[in-house]
């Protein structure tokens, strides 16, 4: 599935095959052009009603009341929370991709950071859902917005959950202007090219007038660089005020000072997974994007997947170290119970197989080259990821303080259903964006190429020069 | 719907006043007229020429051109129309209080009723009483008995054949049959009753005996046990025993539940916790020894307890009997011992434990009582009453008194009757003796062979099903009574609300037969009342005085004290007359017949409040189960799982059986199982329908206590249980504390180091943030005495009624959703998982009221927040459910309205898919609850909706009304502190043992203040630093230092420190964990 790899994944360039800038403009703007592909259909068929059937188990879910699921009277939080972390953090990469990586002249975002960045909207609307429905009656959800007129009652600025409001809402705002500032130059593209009226007609909308003059590319490139700036912290305050919903509680095994890193960490290991999730199919399905999305992006990203996932492994290693070191036996129950309690299987599987074992593979060159291994890994990340989650919520509210109120929970299928749904929103949104908008940042493509830097300065010597690591 | 009126009936004699002649010659058309003044929604024109269809066609025209000017665009209008004639004293929005008292076998338990616009809304003890001693005590059979009052499948018309039918018809037809029958001096007529101690009701009655000589009477009680008999033969007629614990320093129970609501009294239990208050120095503590099968609630406050199968009971009593003998060299209890003890049963028990206790009975001679399990063989009373009278117990700790009602047959005899054919008309008044008399009676069969049967009874159950005729029942909150209470103690029963269905008592149908018209206010318990009372100077003041008070003082049988004796002629007689047939090891395994917590004897089976009381010991709701012990359990190759229990088949000699799911219940005896009675209904209303399994079937004459049986297996299958509390074992974590008086009187604060307390910072925990500022004049707070608590329920039924909390049903509670706002979290604590003998201990938990209130921070619309005053509270229309509160509560004391439990039903709907929960399908069900349940709540407390948190307010509406009381009191002044003690929480009221006290903790004259001052105090999770207002106080135990296990309580302590060890093997852990 792969080419044959002779030389060292570090020799290849970022644009593969010495591709032209005029190549690269037909083979990623065919993808929008083209007649819709008989797969997309296929593909939309099932995602589609999927994402139908978790707005109906939202439908109801909201008619009944919130018993519909699973949580009772210790477990409060279950599914719908560890959802929303679990989106949330699919969502980090995104932005860690745009802004970050930006700032440190990481070149090789380009050719991935444009469906990353879609990514992270959708998988942050997901994620959006989940506090927006697991409230008991969302109709006065609005009581978290500050308008003291009502009542005279002003929201509980204590509270980690209205920060989380804020973080979230803040993130998907400032994520939505990133992607679409970074959209307008390929917007133009599209409108110059496209042939249709109605497409004419959006794209000329939507791209702001650009006529790629010097002053559009001043300005845009400004513009792009104060949003790196403003996304760069938000990457780590979404998910350190995410940990706060549980860092800040008096619970065994929430109320722990490491989460903000620790959640921080965890979000861009499960992004990065889900983005080589994504985009491993998107290059068998478009050979094209083979010659952007190189075997040397997939062998960076395995390595923060690797990075990260050594932090995670650490954070769950100092978990049990503070737990035994404090002597506290509410705190050392917790964990023993982690392990060895009637859910233990989920940490075996979930934290310490998926999240501490499976990225070990990608200290191994072989491994990070060998597309199943690094799918595999994917995998193992995006699940071990939501198993993470569900065991710092669920585990931390099952066996609390008191045993006499301890209480096993169980999932219904409505929970179930609710969570399918929007891996169904988040897919048939993706194969939206594939289809109606460019899915590579062309424009960040070609400034990339060694025509753009006729005296070889920066990362790419030549054609055939390797980066310089 | 048509309304009728109910008019007031015209006062018997006097002149009569007429309108028309019609009126005089009360012509059919008359009265329909009369019945028509009031035409609201007469569905038709009185004559004329406008039709309904005429008058639809005028209005139509009119709708349509008055909505052309839009002139009716607005919203209908509705009227609020007061009271023509109030009540007595009603004052809109104010309660008011009236002393009743509630109809209970075992003595009438004295009340205040709170009446609310005309309804009772809640029902409190009569603090005035003598038995209460200053607060107001009841059980939860009393808490929730409102509910009954209200139930809506309670039956509304009379009924004849299964046909509807009215009161005259039924009082034509009963003034048929009283003609009939007083041709013939009543042969043929029979009544079946329940025991019911009521002077007015036996007076009648009597009068009724009087006119009709040969009718036969009968009084039926499942549960009645075979005190009265023994009594009979011990003590000579006309005699009741009266334990009196609160004289009592050493109490042996040999299978007497005497602390329990299903087998005690509220006089007992208050006796009994009243001698473990040992917070001043020079208190004495009681000892309690309990002999028993399965662990009861008296068990749980035993200081030594031996477990032996309910059939070993009786060889125990023998044992000691003769042990008791040997030491005190007493002729006739050594007599008495050995004709009861010439039974070939023998069973052993572990050494030195008789010899121990003989020895303790007997150092407190005069000061000893022993219980007898009333459900024990009369042989087993018998040798109690024997041994009683050698420790000198009868006068001193037991005292007599004299009974209301005079002895009848027993159902046995009334069966035989009817078999021959000699009764043609029989009047069932309440009970349920086609689901509950004795098995081989096979009485419905019997019932299908009368005439004539007229059943009074609530609801359409059983025995109103196949009856000839269906007389609704009043409510004791609906007639006017009287009664005795436990201590004979002559109370008054006043209704609060005209019969709801009109509803007949006893009382009214014994008043037809003895000639008088149904009575329409008090006179007939007057008549009672007259002739207890003696000549008074001023009937009406002291009459007055009687319905104030509720009781009439002086009028118990306190006199009767002496007057009881077991004479040495009698013990030596009591061999002839019983004998204790053979016991243990006679068959299989033995199946005991227990009184069932929820249901009783499966009267409150229709009651929500109770099913979903969790039992105090099981933790069962909504279910009835065979309790075994982990032993048995092994034997039978079954066990739990987290909601559900292996299915064993019973099978008796008879070849009776019984499919019925197991319970494993640590410190159960081995090679026994306990199965209550009362489930299983066939025909009930919709809450108790499809709830248990039904264990009559086992049950005959000759075994109504315990049988022995043929066969046990397990059957491959599980049956669903309800538990609310899932993992038994305390994890060392010290909730509960206890330690032994020894301990106590060493180290006063024992309590205050144990578990996680010993590391504390001894200037207290240092905290970062800053108080909320407490500006409040009065600062609540509770003290909670664990070593008075019982654990029964009571709080937890009166803080429901209070609170208005919903009941959410079987499934839910499987789905851990129970809305209780308290709950008593019940432990077993064992020296290691080996211990087949371990320790119960139950503790109440209801909301802390934390200063620090970890749930207020993290609410981000601020809807549980502090008041000056100390309370956390709850804002329910702030809040939107977010359950982070409920998730940062270390208690785990909020409860979240996970459906609309209030307005959609609970229980199984059809639909064309099956049958669904009501709660899961929203708004495709009916909406809001059956009207009779929205009369019983509290008005001064929301009814919250779905999707809100909700919790313990520290009853926050009392507080308000106290404080406007106060307020209004003040006037202009500035005294508005609330007094002390004015007014008390639901949970603090209810309390049979005073074991929860509220108030104000500034104010240092308040009880609380002065509970809290004792050494025993902690609170729960002290290291949290959450500061809690609620202090618990450690349980103490009194053990016997000579006795064998005696230093069991010591020894978990020193194996962790102040904790407790592992939980009994193989119980505890449902939670679904590998075991």
């Amino acid at each position: 599935m792969d080419a044959p790899l002779d030389a060292s994944v570090q020799k290849i360039p970022l644009v593969a095959n010495q591709r032209s800038m005029e190549w690269v403009t037909e083979k990623v703007s065919n993808i929008v052009e083209t007649r819709t592909p008989f797969w997309w259909w296929i593909a939309f068929c099932i995602t589609s009603p999927i994402a139908c059937m978790g707005l109906c188990c939202i439908a109801y879910q909201i008619s009944t009341g919130v018993g519909v699921w699973g949580e009772n009277h210790p477990v409060g939080w279950a599914w719908d929370i560890t959802n929303f972390v679990f989106w949330i953090g699919i969502g980090h990469a995104g932005t860690l991709i745009s802004a970050i990586l930006f700032l440190t002249r990481q070149k090789w975002r380009t050719a991935i950071n444009r469906a990353s960045e879609a990514m992270t909207l959708f998988a942050v609307i997901c994620a959006a859902i989940f506090p927006g429905i697991h409230v008991g009656r969302v109709w006065m959800a609005w009581f978290l917005a500050p308008v003291p007129w009502y009542e005279g009652v002003w929201p509980n600025f204590r509270s980690p959950l209205l920060w989380d409001v804020f973080a979230v809402s803040t993130y998907f705002t400032v994520s939505v202007l990133f992607w679409y500032t970074g959209l307008v130059p390929d917007l133009a593209t599209l409108r110059d090219r496209t042939t249709s009226r109605v497409k004419k007609f959006f794209f000329t909308v939507f791209a702001l007038g650009w006529r790629g003059s010097n002053r559009n590319w001043r300005h845009y490139e400004m513009a792009y660089l104060i949003l790196a700036g403003i996304s760069t912290p938000l990457v780590l305050s979404v998910h350190s005020v995410v940990s706060f919903d549980f860092a800040a509680s008096v619970l065994p095994t929430w109320h722990t000072t490491i989460f903000p890193p620790y959640f921080v960490a965890g979000a861009i290991f499960g992004g990065f997974a889900m983005v080589l999730t994504l985009l491993i199919p998107a290059r068998l399905i478009y050979p094209q994007l083979k010659d952007l999305i190189t075997p040397k992006h997939i062998d960076r990203m395995a390595k923060i997947i690797l990075l990260t996932g050594c932090f995670v492994t650490f954070a769950y290693a100092m978990e049990f170290f503070i737990a035994w070191y404090v002597g506290n036996p509410y705190e050392k129950f917790a964990f023993y119970n982690r392990i060895w309690g009637p859910n233990g299987w989920y940490w075996w599987v979930g934290m310490l197989f998926c999240n501490a074992v499976s990225p070990q593979l990608f200290w191994f060159s072989g491994c990070r080259r060998n597309l199943f291994v690094v799918y595999f890994v994917c995998l193992c990340v995006d699940a071990g990821m939501w198993y993470e989650r569900f065991i710092i919520i669920v585990g931390g509210l099952y066996r609390d303080f008191l045993p006499s109120s301890w209480h096993m929970y169980h999932a219904s299928w409505v929970e179930v259903g609710t969570f399918v749904g929007t891996f169904g929103i988040f897919l048939s949104l993706f194969l939206l964006f594939m289809r109606f908008l460019p899915m590579i940042a062309m424009s960040e493509i070609k400034i990339v190429l060694p025509e753009s830097d006729p005296h070889h300065h920066g990362e790419e010597h030549g054609v055939n020069s390797g980066a310089s690591e | 719907m048509k309304r009728v009126f109910e008019h007031p009936p015209e006062p018997q004699g006097g002149k009569k006043y007429w309108r028309s002649l019609d009126e005089l010659a009360g012509t059919p058309d008359f009265a329909a007229s009369l019945e028509r003044e009031f035409p609201q929604g007469a569905a038709e024109f009185n004559g004329g020429d406008v039709s309904r269809r005429h008058f639809m066609k005028i209005m139509g025209a009119s709708t349509a051109l008055a909505g052309i000017g839009l002139a009716g665009c607005r919203r209908p209008e509705m009227h609020l129309v007061p009271f023509t004639r109030s009540a007595e004293w009603v004052i809109p929005g104010k309660f008011l209080f009236y002393t009743t008292s509630r109809p209970a076998a075992r003595g009438y338990v004295p009340l205040i009723v709170s009446t609310y616009e005309g309804r009772p809304t809640k029902i409190e003890g009569n603090q005035f009483h003598p038995i209460n001693g200053g607060h107001g005590r009841t059980d939860h059979f009393t808490q929730a008995s409102i509910l009954n009052l209200y139930d809506p499948d309670r039956y509304r018309c009379f009924k004849n054949a299964s046909v509807d039918t009215d009161e005259a018809a039924f009082i034509a037809a009963l003034d048929k049959i009283i003609v009939d029958y007083s041709a013939n001096q009543g042969e043929g007529l029979a009544f079946l009753m329940e025991e019911d101690p009521s002077p007015t009701r036996e007076r009648l009655r009597a009068a009724v005996m009087a006119k009709l000589p040969l009718a036969q009477w009968c009084v039926y009680e499942p549960l009645g046990g075979n005190t009265a008999d023994a009594e009979l033969t011990a003590f000579g007629s006309g005699i009741r025993a009266r334990p009196l614990l609160d004289k009592a320093d050493i109490v042996l129970s040999l299978d007497s539940d005497f602390l329990s609501p299903t087998e005690g009294t509220i006089e007992q239990t208050r006796g009994f916790t009243d001698k473990r208050r040992v917070d001043e120095p020079g208190h004495k503590m009681n000892r309690l020894y309990v002999v028993e099968n399965r662990y009861t609630i008296t068990g749980g406050m035993a200081d030594h307890r031996l477990r032996i199968p309910a059939s070993e009971v009786g060889v125990f009593a023998v044992q000691l009997a003769a042990e008791l003998a040997s030491q005190t060299n007493d002729a006739t209890l050594a007599g008495v011992a050995q004709s009861l003890g010439k039974t070939k049963a023998t069973a052993s028990f572990p050494e030195g434990w008789i010899a121990e206790l003989a020895k303790d009975l007997l150092a407190n001679r005069g000061r000893a009582l022993v219980m007898v399990g009333s459900q024990q063989p009369v042989a087993v009373h018998l040798l109690g009453a024997a041994i009683n009278s050698a420790l000198g117990a009868l006068g001193n700790t037991m005292a007599g008194i004299l009974p209301v009602s005079a002895p009848t047959a027993k159902i046995g005899a009334l069966a035989d009757s009817i078999k021959q054919k000699k009764v043609s008309t029989l009047f069932i008044l309440g009970g349920n003796p086609v689901y509950d008399a004795p098995a081989e009676l096979n009485w419905a069969s019997l019932q299908e062979s009368i005439p004539t049967v007229i059943r009074s009874g609530h609801l359409l159950d059983e025995t109103s099903n196949s009856a000839n005729w269906f007389v609704p029942r009043a409510h004791y909150l609906e007639y006017w009574g009287d009664g005795r209470s436990s201590d004979g103690t002559y109370v008054a029963v006043q209704p609060m609300i005209l019969p709801l269905y009109g509803g007949w008592s006893d009382i009214d149908i014994f008043a037809r037969f003895a000639g008088l018209p149904k009575p329409a206010g008090p006179e007939l318990v007057q008549e009672t009342f007259r002739q207890i009372a003696g000549p008074v100077p001023d009937f009406a003041a002291a009459w007055n005085r009687f319905l104030h008070d509720g009781y009439l003082a002086g009028s118990d049988s306190s006199t009767q004290r002496s007057l009881f004796f077991l004479s040495a002629a009698t013990g030596s007689a009591i061999g002839e007359k019983a004998s204790l047939n053979a016991v243990s090891g006679a068959g299989n395994y033995e199946v005991v017949f227990t009184p069932d917590f929820h249901t009783f004897d499966g009267r409150y089976n229709n009651n929500g409040w109770l099913q979903e009381a969790p039992d105090p010991v099981t933790r069962l709701t909504w279910d009835n189960a065979a309790l075994i012990s982990p032993v048995t359990a092994r034997e039978l190759g079954v066990q739990n799982y987290e909601a559900a229990g292996d299915t064993i088949e019973i099978t008796l000699e008879s070849g009776a059986k019984l499919e019925v799911p197991i319970l494993i219940a640590p410190g159960h005896a081995d090679r026994s199982i306990s199965i209550s009675l009362g489930y299983g209904r066939t025909d009930t209303g919709r809450v108790g329908t499809g709830a248990g399994y039904n264990v009559y079937p086992l049950r005959t004459t000759l075994a109504p206590y315990y049988v022995f049986t043929q066969q046990v297996k397990f059957t491959g299958g599980r049956g669903v249980q309800a538990i609310t509390q899932q993992h038994f074992n305390m994890e060392g974590r010290a909730q509960i504390r206890e330690g032994t008086l020894a301990q106590f009187a060493e180290d006063r604060t024992f309590a205050k180091t144990m578990g996680m307390d010993e590391e504390l910072p001894k200037a207290g925990n240092p905290t970062i943030y800053t108080h909320p500022p407490f500006t409040g004049m009065e600062q609540w707070g509770m003290a909670v005495d664990t070593n008075t608590c019982t654990g029964c329920q009571a709080c937890v039924i009166a803080c429901q009624a209070e609170n208005n909390s919903p009941i959410v049903g079987k499934e839910q509670v499987i789905n851990g959703r129970e809305m209780h706002w308290m709950r008593i979290d019940r432990y077993f604590a064992s020296y290691d998982d080996t211990d087949p003998d371990p320790e119960m201990l139950v503790e109440p938990v209801l909301c802390q009221q934390c200063e620090n209130a970890p749930c207020e921070t993290v609410c981000p619309v601020n809807a549980t927040v502090h008041t000056p005053d100390g309370l956390n509270s709850m804002a329910y229309n702030r809040c939107i459910g977010t359950r982070y509160c409920a998730n940062n509560c270390p208690y785990k004391v909020r409860r979240f309205n996970f459906f609309d439990y209030t307005q959609r039903p609970i229980y199984p709907v059809k639909t064309p898919f099956g049958e669904i929960g009501g709660l899961h399908l929203g708004p495709l069900t009916t909406k809001g609850s059956p009207d009779p349940i929205k009369m019983q709540r509290n008005p001064n407390v929301t009814v919250r909706m779905r999707g809100v948190m909700e919790k313990c307010t520290f009853c926050v509406q009392r507080i308000e009304e106290a404080r406007i009381a106060t307020k209004v009191r003040a006037g202009a002044s500035d005294n508005i502190k609330i007094p002390v003690d004015a007014f008390q929480t639901a949970c603090q009221q209810a309390c049979p043992n005073e074991a929860i006290t509220f108030g104000d903790i500034t104010e240092p004259e308040a009880k609380v203040s002065k509970l809290r001052a004792s050494p025993r105090g902690f609170r729960l999770l002290e290291y949290l630093n959450t500061s809690p207002r609620i202090l618990y106080l450690a349980r103490l135990r009194n053990p016997n230092p000579r006795m064998p296990g005696a230093d069991k309580l010591t020894s978990f302590q020193k194996k962790e420190k102040g904790g407790f060890a592992a939980e009994p093997s193989g119980a505890g852990d449902f939670s679904g964990g590998p075991r």
